[in-house]
């Protein structure tokens, strides 16, 4: 779907845990997430806390968006 | 150190009034087990039964299949830190109840278990149609949660083997087979020259009733180490699986590893099976980079040449799988993998969900996504309920003549990553 997506010229972020699948399927911009069961939260964490990381993650992958790519990079910085 | 087997040909199971072992008929008494699986307050009741090779029985959903085994001589119990205390395995003598298994029964998940047809194409696939099988379906008292469930049958489960081991104590073998196992100085010495040859072994780990235990410690939290590969023997690695049953190990597989049998059978002749490597597939990147680069780390430091890896499950422990090859392969130890394939239904697809040029030699257990139509059979033990549900099936599958057309994913066993089945492809 990332690849088709951006075939059509719309750039993608693939936000996912396993982030070597990803480069093997080849996506350009990737945003590591917490885990396989819960990729974009994580239950051991109190309500304020979890939507905090939501919030970053979301953000990191907007960021993401805007920057120019020469091939695949992973953002986890 | 040796640990001797001594395997107690077991002929036929029937039920009587005292459980008991005798020329190779075991007989088994209803009441102490229904006792056993009810020391459990989560379990309403168990339901036993006996399905033989041939017949026209099918069982589902399938938790676990378990052999019966019994420690003779050695420190442990069997299923050391699980139900036995924690001691170490694998040295001694233990007996085992061969051509039969307790398999335990019940709908925890519902469309997880598998499926063990007794007879027809479906017996073909799952290496337990070969054996009698002491069938325990579990119901829950009300209201519980799957995870207790899963736990309270999983228990059970070996309790029940370990009653039916314990038949076999006094009883004299029919034959014995015997493995020896040497320190790291010894083996260096007493196997010079020939290939250092371990064994890295995957465990699943994915939690959500995806789960495999060593000595009672759930494998998401080790990080690899090494085992004596007589330990498994005695049941140190068990399932707490519920998850796609052509390939997760069932304990009774674990406890005989065919990849660890056969690696003795040339051991001190073609190679030095010097290193048996318990390692993990769990679902967070960072354990998975951490187990990947232990295990090579392992490797490197035993000086081998060579690994064999199997692989428990598919999809992200695939990303597992080829981390360990990499890893390994770039210390300059050769790597073959062992796993299996979902290529869709017309094999066409990429069968792995990761890849890459290092795994070059890698052995497959079969395409679980092929389809197969299974007869209707005379009887269910547990129940069908599931079968338009169950991983590998769709709402098609259970049709109106009784004949299930179904992928060869549902079927316990089926593509057994560890090899412990019968589907084999030529190159």
């Amino acid at each position: 779907m990332v690849k088709e997506i951006e075939r059509a010229g719309i750039p993608v972020v693939h936000m996912c845990t396993i982030t070597p699948i990803s480069l093997t399927v080849g996506a350009n911009r990737i945003v590591p997430t917490i885990a396989i069961p819960h990729p974009l939260g994580n239950p051991a964490l109190d309500k304020a806390e979890e939507k905090k990381l939501r919030r970053h993650l979301v953000e990191k992958a907007l960021k993401a968006l805007e920057t120019h790519v020469d091939g695949q990079v992973v953002f986890d910085k | 150190m040796k640990l001797e087997l001594g395997y107690i040909q077991i002929k036929d199971i029937v039920f009587g009034n005292e459980s008991k072992i005798s020329n190779g008929v075991l007989t088994v008494d209803k009441a102490p087990i229904e006792a056993l699986a009810k020391e459990d307050e989560r379990i309403k009741s168990v339901t036993l039964d006996i399905a033989k090779p041939g017949e026209s029985v099918r069982i589902t959903p399938v938790k676990d299949v378990i052999e019966p085994r019994c420690k003779v001589e050695g420190d442990c119990d069997i299923f050391p830190g699980t139900i036995g205390s924690v001691k170490m395995a694998g040295f001694g003598k233990t007996h085992v109840c061969k051509g039969m298994a307790v398999v335990t029964a019940g709908k925890i998940v519902g469309f997880q278990e598998g499926i063990i047809d007794m007879q027809g194409p479906g017996a073909d696939y799952t290496p337990f149609s070969k054996l009698l099988n002491l069938v325990c379906v579990f119901e829950p008292v009300d209201g519980l949660k799957q995870h207790d469930y899963e736990e309270a049958v999983r228990f059970a489960g070996f309790k029940i083997a370990k009653y039916i081991g314990e038949l076999s104590k006094d009883v004299k073998p029919d034959t014995t087979e015997t493995f020896e196992v040497c320190n790291f100085k010894e083996n260096m010495e007493k196997f010079k020259g020939l290939p250092r040859v371990g064994y890295v072994h995957m465990l699943q780990s994915q939690g959500l009733l995806h789960d495999t235990y060593v000595y009672g410690v759930d494998a998401k939290k080790i990080l690899p180490t090494l085992m004596y590969p007589t330990e498994v023997f005695d049941g140190a690695i068990v399932s707490g699986n519920c998850v796609s049953a052509c390939d997760k190990n069932p304990t009774y597989v674990h406890m005989n590893n065919p990849v660890v049998v056969d690696l003795f059978k040339q051991h001190g002749k073609t190679i030095n099976f010097c290193a048996h490597i318990i390692t993990n597939e769990n679902v967070y990147l960072a354990d998975k980079q951490r187990s990947s680069n232990f295990t090579a780390k392992l490797c490197e430091m035993l000086a081998l040449d060579a690994v064999i890896i199997t692989e428990e499950g598919f999809g992200n422990p695939d990303a597992d799988l080829i981390m360990n090859c990499t890893k390994i392969e770039k210390k300059g130890i050769k790597t073959v993998l062992v796993t299996d394939e979902y290529a869709g239904r017309d094999g066409g697809s990429q069968s792995l969900a990761d890849a890459d040029p290092l795994g070059n030699a890698c052995v497959t257990a079969g395409n679980a996504n092929e389809v197969i139509v299974l007869p209707k059979l005379d009887k269910v033990i547990g129940t069908l309920d599931y079968v338009n549900k169950i991983a590998g099936g769709n709402e098609n599958s259970m049709r109106a003549d009784g004949t299930i057309e179904i992928e060869i994913q549902a079927i316990t066993g089926a593509t057994s990553e560890v090899g412990f089945g019968k589907l084999t492809a030529t190159y």
